[in-house]
């Protein structure tokens, strides 16, 4: 036995029924903590939730595990940070280990550009709560004893913005947390259940086709990752997003001595050390769209030698795995939440690469539109209508990684 | 003798003995069913700084130092000091063939035959395929390094592995698979008393029954087999032998099954799917045994891939090489149905971070010809829209001041510069501006907003006028690579008639600015100076230049675009020119304040993802009586929503806020600072920033850092521009 | 060390390019198909009357002994190199963009002048 299975989360598989309340599209972190939040704080459990294939196999399981409020506008700052605020008291209300663990983030910066960047981040967050400092060098070396400040001569580190509240969770386990905890409450998860049409009733959607039947329901939700745009097509409706591929790499894994999350913004790559002591690394969206999950060597070499420019310690590490994820990049690099203009039909979507760390909260503001039929104010900045009516968001802090 | 060090103790080796070996000769080996054929993770240990090296993979080299990892535990993090590097070797072929065991062999000979260009890995030989990728590509390492290899053709002939014993007692020390028994026997290694189970190796009987554990403390000391009838059988042994049967090596085939790969032999084969394991490590390298996949499953686990994430089984240094076949024997006993192996993934073989990146570079940052200029002034240099670009000489308020009250020179190389000809060129620019190109007049400029399809500001620059059929086009120095793709598109996709030429590398461009800059341009050679946004072809200092009067400082400035070739000679003759004017260059730091004073925005720093021409005020650059631009459409839509934020001007008293402060009013977040800086000339800060409409209004003033701002009209220096007109 | 280079660069429709007569003993570098980069002195007539033709010296260029030239670009060129001799070719070398020239006395390495420093730290 090793300290890291799971020992406690016991998930209650049930037949589907014919007709729900709500029908969840996707069975990844936002689809099950919105079924979670339903059920627990509107005690709307007629719910199901359809999973094509396991539940958590898609991006929710493919993710470098942040959790991280540093963004760029006081819209983005201020959701996060309600998630934060979730995440952190998620263990207690589920009473699961998801393994959630304060490790503060370090975004550093090589250019005058990158400090200027770097302190209006942490302006913006103070503002909204969130905390972040800049911190010089000296600090940086104390935070990260591993850090090679001169960047191999090459990459100078001037600077960082540093998130006290940047953390990180195990995927997994907050998936099956939320899972549980719906399904607990009557909610029914099925999974290898793929939806491969939707019931409509004029331009109202009405439910969904499986190859086992059709299901009705009072509202779809679509909190599907990667063919999003598939299934919106089917509501008629028009999404703009684009997929993009995300990689990311684990080595094998060492003893704990790797204590914050590091990441440049310059240098394009993003490190943790996980709760088992793989160092687990990131970097920027392939730009090339793509729905593949296959995993390229330019981006491992790549990756490598940015990351070993900073840190040199990782020389002698030998990697274990690369994986790639999908990413839905919105025009703006902000999600797209809420109402669709067809009636019956939400979304939560467009979560490109930051969509783990939103999981709590997407859930709970999906469930509270579901539950009461109004768009909560934490959620209506990201509504879908905002490109057609001039509001887009613009957070070029958002525009980076991880 | 020739000896490495094991754990502190040294241990001598034949040459050619893989550290294993020599251990196991020296009496000293690690617990579990060692394989000697790099599957299996009971070997692993740190080789010469590098942890989870598979001792059987390894030869024994003279003073290598081995250190097995803590019991228990993971080794520590090192420290990155050893010089352990790699070089790159690219390869193309039209065949790599993984694998030289028969059917590997047969299959490079026949392709051989057949005149295809092959190549063939063998980690016998020390060759190692780590994965194989969409190209194709497949990366390995060999004694040459890290190699790359291109081709059209992959077969996998990797063989297969043997199946590990799952039951109590398989992690002592002393047990082999059949194949690993053989390879020893061979090497001379006295293996004492064996007993053997399933298949034997050659030359020795196994006993029958059924494995059911192995006995001993530390050592194997005995083998426990059950009869069909249950009766159990005690096997006393020094050595036991396990022949379970074989499981491809196919990992290689499944991460690319899809790219047309082909497996052969051993590594195609249908796995075994042994017994179920009723006790005993499944997985080694996570330390998950049968009863905690069992317990797991209870708990509604049954995906093979929920099971591997809720156990860890398979995400160990093995990647599943030895638990798989057990995993899959015991959820198909669970759940009646044998499920598919998990995915496999890449990397196959593990290479350090040192070696994946060898050949691999940093991104190259241009550098203008005036580099070593900067340089040797002292600049203190900087990443600037991916350049190198002097930040300061050392002296900002300096540089400012000689752009006030002298002149002085700027390196402005990186500028986006362009050449469009063509019988379609008036038109393209046409749709491509938001503003009128048709009248603009030969040896006349334009200031002009570049918007995306949204009508969101892309970049902004100038329009030139050289002929009826000849433009000469700027960008921002950020904006200029994606500008060449903006038009080239757009000319390409509206099927114009037109020739393009990115000349941004090719042409430097130093700004001479300045209330002295006519007269400083004077003594080179510039007698008949254009215009204000007029331009001409001139010799200075004896080189052909084009000359642009414009101003982005506020002061008199001339632009020269010249050939880069002859950069260094114009930057010095200037320098040269101006001894006496106190003429000295200004950096960007400078550049950026001079601009603020007159509230020149800078596209990317000033404006956002969602900056419309009407909230940078910039509406003057629009003209919406044009039949066509690219996003007019977009401009006449977002017109028609509420106004709710703008950029504007701030002043206020002390110093300059930093840039990226918020901006507060009636104690409610409204937006943020763009640019600040402290006005020397006109003594305040002067700022840029984002403001909200509250009411549909402006609000006059705000608060920034707990100071008051008052919201001012730009430019907050010399507003009529009679300076820059000079 | 890579020396700038001083020619002409020429923006032409394809055919014009195509049917183009080059000065004798000038090197043509066809960059694209209506873009040429020639090195060497003599008249070009051009049947089109929009050419764009600029002296050009945004390029820094050295000759390199072709044995050792292929042994550099073995290990930093992902693409396959031509066989044929002569010919011309372009793309990604040590990373950076390079255009090469083979003959059967030297292969001559080009890239933007801007870029020739970095070029030269990836050079054996």
């Amino acid at each position: 036995m090793n300290e890291f299975i799971e020992a406690k989360v016991a998930l209650q598989w049930q037949q589907p029924k014919a007709a729900y309340d709500v029908v969840i599209v996707g069975g990844g972190g936002h689809g099950l903590a919105t079924a979670y939040y339903l059920a627990t704080r509107h005690g709307i459990t007629n719910v199901g939730v359809f999973e094509r294939s396991y539940i958590g196999g898609g991006n929710s399981g493919r993710n470098t595990t942040v959790i991280r409020a540093n963004y760029g506008i006081p819209e983005a700052v201020r959701f996060y940070q309600r998630s934060l605020e979730l995440f952190a008291s998620l263990e207690d209300e589920t009473d699961r280990w998801i393994m959630h663990n304060q490790k503060g983030l370090l975004w550093m910066t090589h250019t005058e550009h990158g400090m200027r960047a770097e302190k209006a981040r942490a302006a913006v967050n103070t503002a909204f709560g969130a905390k972040t400092r800049y911190v010089e060098p000296e600090e940086i070396k104390e935070i990260c004893p591993q850090i090679d400040l001169s960047g191999g001569g090459k990459f100078p580190v001037l600077g960082a913005s540093y998130h006290e509240e940047g953390a990180t969770a195990r995927h997994d386990r907050v998936v099956w947390a939320l899972a549980e905890g719906a399904m607990h409450r009557g909610v029914h998860v099925h999974q290898r259940a793929p939806v491969t049409g939707l019931l409509r009733d004029g331009d109202r959607v009405t439910g969904i086709e499986t190859p086992d039947g059709p299901v009705s329901a009072g509202v779809v939700v679509s909190a599907v990752g990667g063919h999003v745009t598939t299934l919106a097509s089917m509501a008629g409706l028009r999404l703009p997003i684009r997929s993009h591929p995300l990689q990311a790499f684990v080595t094998n894994h060492y003893a704990q001595a790797f204590d914050a999350i590091a990441a440049s913004t310059d240098l394009l790559f993003y490190m943790s050390q996980t709760a088992r002591g793989e160092m687990l690394l990131g970097a920027e969206i392939d730009r090339q769209p793509s729905y593949s999950y296959r995993s390229g060597h330019h981006f491992l070499e790549s990756c490598a030698h940015r990351a070993m420019t900073l840190f040199p310690f990782l020389r002698d590490l030998r990697i274990l795995r690369q994986w790639t994820g999908i990413c839905d990049m919105s025009p703006d690099y902000s999600p797209i939440m809420g109402k669709t203009g067809v009636d019956g039909f939400l979304v939560t979507t467009g979560w490109g690469t930051w969509g783990f760390k939103a999981i709590p909260v997407g859930g709970e503001q999906m469930a509270q539109l579901i539950a009461t039929d109004k768009t909560p104010e934490l959620i209506a900045p990201f509504s879908l209508d905002r490109f057609a009516r001039d509001r887009t968001l613009a957070d070029r802090g958002s525009a980076g990684t991880h | 003798m020739a000896a490495f060090t094991f754990d502190g103790s040294s241990v001598p080796f034949d040459s050619g003995d893989s550290v294993l070996l020599a251990l196991r000769k020296a009496g000293t080996i690690p617990g579990g069913t060692l394989c000697f054929a790099g599957d299996c993770p009971h070997c692993v240990a740190t080789v010469d700084g590098v942890s989870y090296v598979r001792m059987c993979q390894v030869s024994c080299r003279d003073g290598m130092t081995v250190e097995p990892h803590p019991v228990g535990g993971a080794p520590p993090l090192p420290d990155g000091t050893t010089a352990h590097t790699a070089p790159l070797q690219i390869r193309h072929c039209d065949l790599v063939v993984i694998g030289q065991g028969e059917s590997g062999s047969a299959a490079a000979a026949e392709a051989i035959a057949r005149g295809r260009r092959v190549i063939t890995l063998d980690s016998k030989q020390g060759a190692d395929a780590i994965g194989i990728y969409a190209g194709l590509t497949v990366l390995a390492r060999s004694q040459y390094g890290l190699e790359r290899i291109h081709c059209d053709d992959v077969v996998v002939a990797t063989g297969a592995a043997e199946i590990q014993p799952v039951c109590t007692g398989s992690d002592l020390s002393g047990i082999y698979t059949a194949r690993a028994a053989e390879y020893l026997l061979a090497h001379g290694v006295d293996l004492g008393t064996v007993v053997a189970v399933g298949d034997p190796p050659p030359g020795h009987a196994s006993v029958s029954g059924q494995l059911v554990r192995f006995e001993g403390e530390g050592r194997v000391a005995a083998v426990v087999t059950r009869d069909w009838d249950g009766t159990e059988h005690t096997h006393p042994c020094d050595t036991a032998i396990v022949g379970l049967g074989l499981h491809p090596r196919d990992a290689l085939f499944r991460m690319a099954r899809d790219l047309g790969v082909t497996v052969v032999g051993d590594a195609a084969i249908d796995a075994t799917i042994p017994p179920p394991p009723q006790a005993g490590t499944i997985c080694p390298c996570a330390n998950v045994t049968a009863d905690d996949v069992k317990n797991v499953w209870d708990r509604g686990f049954h995906e093979m891939e929920l099971m591997k994430r809720a156990t860890l089984a398979g995400t160990g240094t093995c990647q599943g090489m030895a638990c798989l076949p057990h995993l899959r024997s015991l959820l198909a006993d669970l759940g009646g149905t044998v499920q598919p192996p998990f995915t496999a993934r890449p990397v196959t073989k593990q290479i350090t971070f040192g070696e994946i990146s060898a050949g691999a570079h940093l991104r190259a940052y241009p550098r203008t010809a005036l580099d070593g200029e900067h340089r040797r002034l002292g600049a203190e240099m900087d990443r600037i829209g991916g350049w190198w670009r002097p930040w300061t000489y050392g002296d900002t308020e300096g540089e400012y001041w000689a752009v006030r009250n002298g002149v002085s020179i700027g390196d402005v190389s990186t500028l986006g510069k362009m050449i469009v000809t063509g019988p379609d060129s008036a038109e393209l620019l046409e749709r491509l501006y938001p503003t009128r190109i048709a009248g603009i007049k030969p040896g006349r400029s334009k200031y002009v907003l570049i918007l995306d399809e949204r009508g969101y500001v892309l970049d902004d620059g100038l329009v030139c006028r050289d002929g009826e059929y000849e433009w000469f086009l700027t960008f921002t120095s950020s904006g200029a690579t994606f500008a060449e793709m903006w038009v080239r598109d757009w000319a390409e996709s509206w099927e114009l008639d037109v020739r393009i030429l990115n000349r941004t590398m090719s042409l430097g461009a130093i700004n001479v600015t300045g209330p002295h800059a006519k007269e400083l341009l004077e003594r080179v050679g510039l007698s008949d100076p254009p215009s204000y946004m007029g331009h001409a072809s001139a010799q200075i200092a004896g080189i052909d230049c084009r000359v642009f009067r414009l101003s982005f400082t506020g002061e008199l400035s001339f632009e020269l675009h010249h050939a880069i070739a002859d950069s260094v000679e114009l930057w010095r003759a200037l320098l040269d020119a101006g001894a006496d004017l106190d003429l000295r260059p200004h950096g960007i730091d400078a550049l950026l304040k001079l601009r603020l004073e007159k509230g020149h925005i800078l596209v990317g720093q000033d404006s956002d993802f969602d900056s419309t021409p009407r909230r940078l005020h910039h509406e003057w650059a629009v003209d919406l009586s044009k039949e066509f631009f690219v996003g007019k459409a977009a401009t006449i839509r977002t017109n028609k929503a509420p106004l709710n934020k703008q950029l504007v001007g701030l002043t206020m008293d002390g110093p300059a806020p930093h840039e990226g402060a918020v901006i507060w009013s009636d104690g409610d977040y409204n937006g943020y600072v763009t640019s600040s800086t402290w006005s020397p000339v006109t003594e305040q800060s002067v700022l840029l920033g984002w403001l909200h409409l509250r009411n549909g209004e402006l609000p006059t003033e705000a608060t920034i850092e707990e100071r008051r701002a008052i919201v001012s009209p730009v430019p907050f220096y010399d507003p009529d521009g009679g300076r820059a007109r000079a | 060390m890579l020396e700038r280079l001083e020619g002409l660069r020429i923006i032409a429709n394809a055919q014009a390019l195509d049917a183009a007569v080059w000065p004798n003993g000038s090197r043509v570098f066809r960059l694209a198909a209506d873009d040429v980069f020639l090195l060497g002195d003599g008249e070009v007539h051009l049947d089109d009357p929009h050419a764009i033709v600029e002296l050009e010296t945004g390029f820094s260029g050295m000759s390199m002994e072709p044995a050792a030239a292929l042994d550099w670009l073995e290990s930093t060129c992902e693409w396959e190199l031509p066989g044929q001799r002569p010919a011309f070719a372009q793309g990604a070398v040590a990373g950076l963009a390079v255009k090469l020239w083979f003959d059967e006395t030297e292969v001559f390495v080009m890239t933007a002048s801007a870029l020739a420093a970095e070029l030269e730290e990836r050079m054996p």
